[in-house]
């Protein structure tokens, strides 16, 4: 049962007061994951700290090199906003796939981190656009690749009290595809999801990443099969080549949603999708 | 009386509008959870955690300390019999010594608020011994013990015949759970008074089912006991047997605490305690001659019953009459069996046993066609029932089929003929049509005859304002508005006169259950019955207001020449008059002669039809499966409400093509994986096909106003056309309900 919960608006007052509240402590921003795991019972807490109005967790910022997205800022905003359709163009097109509209308008990136599942739509996008996360614990950074945050299912590396602030995501020449099978033609957590950032010059690849859910412990990248493509021309023959490579890469498994043979092979389907459609 | 020619009927025909539709789109109806009772208590259950359990021990020392805490209720503070009366009576209102699947019904909690409840349910510890337990129905079913019922239908000779017939196909199927997903959650309050009476507030289809239940548990007489139906938010069977379990632990509760009690079922208890539609195998055999000629039919049906019997052995029954489809067939042989698992017991669902046969023996005539070389529509017309012939059971369809016109009409509007032409939307897709043919038995049958009447009762006030009550339920799909249209017509009555109720087991004799498609028959024969008197009164009194001979009634206006009065001011002559203006109608259906030794006779009273075409897209890469439109032509009889009717259908194929693509409970080692909307996917309004519906209306001599049912009907056999489309468009043979795309690309041979 919750006892306590608390709201800052700020980040300097949350690192006032953090270390008066009870011990069980969790933040808590749309709340679109903790909702569920209180009502399972799952979560042992004392105390819910409310960040949802930190502003500044609600940034969008382009910067020189990279563009900064604040941890809270809602789903459904970043279909609106012009430099994540221009800068982050997975993270644009992710958002139709992700959740309902009534979720997409409460959740934020964050959370969908923090909450480390291996089917996390968020963090598909974010991984592929090679985003960095920058984590804050009583006012001292630290930046992480999102691997070694989210190191297993429903695990982070994120210590206690810790804050993930934001997210880095580097400005480079590239496109975008975002693909998410679901069981019926919207609403669905993803039975495999891919997303491929390349950037592709007259039909060969100049610098490609790739990540994949649902397909392993954790949302993963391809690295083996962005090294095969990686200075190839996309043909048929390298297309059937990458397809055959990332089937290996991956390691799903079976569970009510879907069975490994049929996530592998909807990777690989994808994959052949997404390179025949950036080509 | 005379019910007045068909072409002057001013209420039966049209789309009214619901009289139920205001309250509901303006949230003010009345629901089970909405109802507030001074000092009400909140109960709930107490469940196994395993799919087979001995009990050893019951602790609940933890929870009775907290002061919220009201009272722990176990089997053995059951006054009356812990026997719930469904059919077999096997099932324990709550489990004694051993539970027999996971989520059983081991106690009630009661305690002052929701929240407590479910806070103290948990520290009650339970001590529990871990069984054996069979989960697989081939396994089970070679004990005897484990079979519930068995049927069998012998005509002709089909082992013989079988060996005769050029052409012989033989296929297995199977089909998995599908769940009721009513947007309203079983629920259900108990409200025992000073004066020793019960009164129990009940989500239901089946007021007269709580009803027994309620009697059973608490010893209480009938009379002392009354069940007030409460505005339900769907059914769909779902609330035909199970709300008489929650409905008897809550009026239990409410017994032994003398306070009112509240139970509330949550999404996952629902899921995993309530009844859902049998998992399903099938082999079916069809035999034909070398002109394509239907000669044989050999079926083996068996449903996962789950833990008790439940209504297993009529859902078989309805099943079994029809497994050999709506054809004439001179040799059949079905055999059928509803088993034992340790899982949820399963129960009513629309279509009630028969979807599930119907995808099985839908999908092989498609492929005997093919066998054949003959069109799949072509090899139906030559074998379908028509008038005058014969069903498997032998019973002679003597009046109101139009199988035949539904089958050209989606022959027609689809383009059929021309589907080779059809294009898909992209290379990774192929498009296809398949076809699919249903007949339904309206009513309960010769099985249920025994439950097979109803009673109205009429009430017409001095003001001119009707009071009907009927034994039947609203549950979503329109009762009220169709039986007040029917109401309307006898007594040329306008609508707005009229008020009909949710059922109170207190004003209306035992109608059965409201399932079946059963109620517009039963309970609008029954309102003629009642209206039939007060028609003749008010007839008689208007023409001498008149002063005529002859008059028009019409509209809710008598009308002789220039001479117009309304219905008001002929009631307000009536009562002035002191004629009674009260009446109590009766209906018994028709006799059935069906014989359960060799399944022969007449099952049904009569039977509405249905034709389907499924035009599909599947993803050849993904699997995925897009039902584009479904082409559906029905016979129900008279349609009494249009635009109401068109609402059955649309709801009725949108729930038939979910459960056919998306629906997939999963139950590992009796417990289930995906109890809730986050992984059990149904279908979304994103999904709804496009529709195109037709009605041929075939007068039901029987009916009221010549209508028949319709309910269940466009669930049937959607799965079937489905099926074939897929095959139509990719040529892979489906065995299995749902058609997830991980089945297709595995039929495909993709993975």
């Amino acid at each position: 049962m919750i006892m306590k919960a608390e709201k800052f608006y700020s980040l300097s007052d949350l690192w006032k007061n953090i270390k008066k509240l009870p011990q069980k402590r969790k933040y808590i921003c749309g709340g679109t994951d903790i909702a569920v795991s209180l009502k399972y019972g799952s979560l042992d807490i004392d105390c819910l700290i409310d960040i949802s109005d930190v502003k500044e967790l609600s940034l969008i910022k382009k910067e020189k090199n990279h563009v900064f997205i604040g941890a809270g800022v809602k789903i459904s905003e970043f279909e609106k906003n012009e430099i994540i359709k221009k800068c982050v163009p997975a993270l644009y097109k992710s958002v139709r796939y992700y959740a309902s509209p009534t979720i997409r308008n409460i959740a934020t990136l964050g959370g969908n981190l923090a909450n480390a599942s291996p089917c996390a739509d968020g963090v598909l996008a974010l991984l592929a656009s090679r985003a960095k996360v920058i984590l804050n614990l009583y006012g001292k950074k630290r930046v992480l690749e999102i691997k070694d945050v989210f190191i297993g299912p429903k695990k982070t590396s994120i210590k206690k009290d810790e804050l993930i602030e934001g997210f880095l995501v580097p400005i480079w020449s590239h496109k975008s595809v975002f693909l998410k099978s679901i069981p019926r033609k919207i609403f669905g957590i993803s039975k495999a999801g891919l997303c491929v950032c390349a950037d592709i010059k007259n039909g060969s690849v100049r610098d490609i990443s790739i990540s994949a859910s649902s397909v392993g412990p954790v949302v993963l990248r391809c690295l083996k099969t962005e090294t095969f493509l990686k200075g190839k021309e996309i043909n048929d023959k390298t297309v059937e080549e990458s397809y055959k490579i990332i089937k290996t890469e991956v390691s799903p498994i079976n569970d009510h949603r879907s069975v490994a043979e049929y996530r592998k092979e909807i990777i690989g389907v994808f994959l052949k999708r997404a390179l025949s459609s950036l080509k | 009386m005379s019910r007045k020619k068909e072409n002057k009927l001013s209420f039966v025909g049209k789309g009214i509008e619901r009289v139920d539709a205001d309250i509901k789109l303006e949230g003010k109806a009345l629901y089970g959870d909405d109802l507030d009772f001074a000092k009400m208590l909140y109960g709930v259950c107490l469940r196994s955690p395993y799919p087979k359990a001995r009990i050893k021990k019951i602790d609940f020392s933890e929870a009775q300390k907290d002061p919220d805490f009201v009272k722990l209720i176990t089997a053995k503070d059951i006054p009356g019999s812990n026997k719930w009366p469904v059919v077999n009576d096997d099932y324990p209102f709550l489990a004694w010594d051993i539970a027999e699947f996971h989520s059983q019904a081991v106690a009630i909690l009661v305690a002052k608020n929701r929240f407590k409840a479910n806070e103290l349910s948990k520290k009650v510890k339970i001590e529990y011994e871990e069984l054996d337990f069979i989960d697989d129905i081939h396994k089970s079913i070679t004990k005897k013990e484990n079979i519930f019922s068995s049927y069998v239908i012998k005509k002709g000779d089909a082992f013989n015949e079988i060996k005769k017939c050029k052409y012989v196909i033989e296929k297995e199927f199977t089909t998995n759970y599908q769940v009721h997903c009513y947007l309203e959650p079983q629920v259900a309050t108990g409200v025992f008074a000073t004066d020793g009476t019960l009164a129990v507030y009940s989500s239901t289809q089946c007021p007269f089912y709580v009803l027994d239940a309620v009697c059973a548990i608490t010893g209480l007489s009938s009379n002392k006991v009354k069940i007030i139906q409460t505005v339900t938010g769907g059914g769909f069977g779902g609330k035909e047997d199970v709300p008489a379990l929650v409905g008897a632990h809550a009026a239990l509760a409410s017994f032994i605490t003398k306070s009112p009690v509240r139970i509330c079922y949550d999404r996952e208890e629902d899921f995993r305690s309530m009844s859902k539609r049998h998992p399903s195998y099938s082999k079916v055999t069809y035999g034909a001659d070398e002109n394509g000629k239907l000669k044989c039919c050999i079926v083996k049906y068996i449903l996962d019953a789950g833990a008790y019997s439940t209504l297993s052995p009529i859902v078989l029954w309805r099943g079994t009459v029809h497994a050999a489809g709506p054809y004439s067939i001179d040799n059949v042989y079905v055999e059928s069996y509803a088993v034992k698992t340790n899982k949820v017991p399963c129960g009513a669902f629309r279509g009630f046993g028969q979807p599930q046969i119907s995808f099985a023996q839908e999908s092989l005539i498609d492929d005997l066609a093919e066998k054949i070389g003959m069109d799949p529509i072509d090899f139906r017309l030559k074998n379908i029932i028509d008038k005058n012939k014969l069903t498997s059971t032998s019973q002679k369809i003597k009046d109101s089929i139009g199988l035949k016109e539904l089958i050209e009409i989606v022959r027609k509007k689809s383009d059929w003929d021309k589907r080779k032409n059809l294009k898909p939307s992209a290379n990774n897709k192929r498009r296809g049509l398949g076809c699919s043919i249903a007949y339904y038995g309206v009513g309960l049958g010769a099985k249920g005859r025994y439950l097979d009447r109803a009673g109205a009762y009429i009430n017409i006030y001095r003001d001119a304002t009707v009071n009907i009550t009927v034994g039947n339920t609203e549950m979503g799909q329109g009762a009220l508005t169709v039986l007040t249209q029917i109401a309307a017509e006898t007594l040329n009555c306008p609508i707005n006169n009229i008020k009909l109720d949710e059922v109170d087991t207190s004003k209306v004799p035992d109608s059965g259950p409201t399932v079946a498609s059963r109620t517009t028959v039963m309970s609008g024969n029954a309102i003629i019955e009642a209206a039939k008197p007060l028609r003749e009164r008010i007839f008689k009194t208007a023409l001498k207001m008149l002063g005529s001979k002859d008059m028009i009634a019409k509209d809710g206006y008598f009308i002789s020449g220039s001479k117009k009065i309304f219905f008001n001011e002929v009631i307000k002559q009536c009562w002035a008059e002191r004629l009674k203006m009260s009446e109590q109608g009766w209906y018994v259906s028709p006799p059935t002669t069906y014989d359960l030794k060799d399944g022969k006779g007449d099952a049904y009273i009569v039977y509405s039809y249905s034709a389907n075409i499924a035009d599909v897209e599947v993803d050849i890469e993904t699997g995925f499966l897009e039902v584009k439109k479904i082409y559906s032509a029905f016979d129900v009889g008279k349609v009494v409400n249009p635009v109401l009717a068109l609402g059955q259908a649309h709801g009725g194929i949108l729930q038939g093509m979910s459960w056919a693509v998306y629906e997939n409970l999963v139950i590992e080692k009796g417990v289930m994986k995906n109890p809730g909307f986050t992984d059990y996917i149904v279908a979304t309004s994103c999904d709804i096909p496009e529709y195109d519906v037709s009605f041929v209306e075939k007068d039901y001599s029987e009916g009221p106003y010549k209508a028949k049912g319709m309910g269940e009907l466009p669930l049937i056999a959607v799965a079937g056309a489905v099926r074939n489309a897929v095959k139509n468009a990719c040529g892979v043979e489906m065995d299995s309900v749902p058609m997830i795309p991980e089945k297709i690309l595995k039929k495909m041979g993709r993975i």
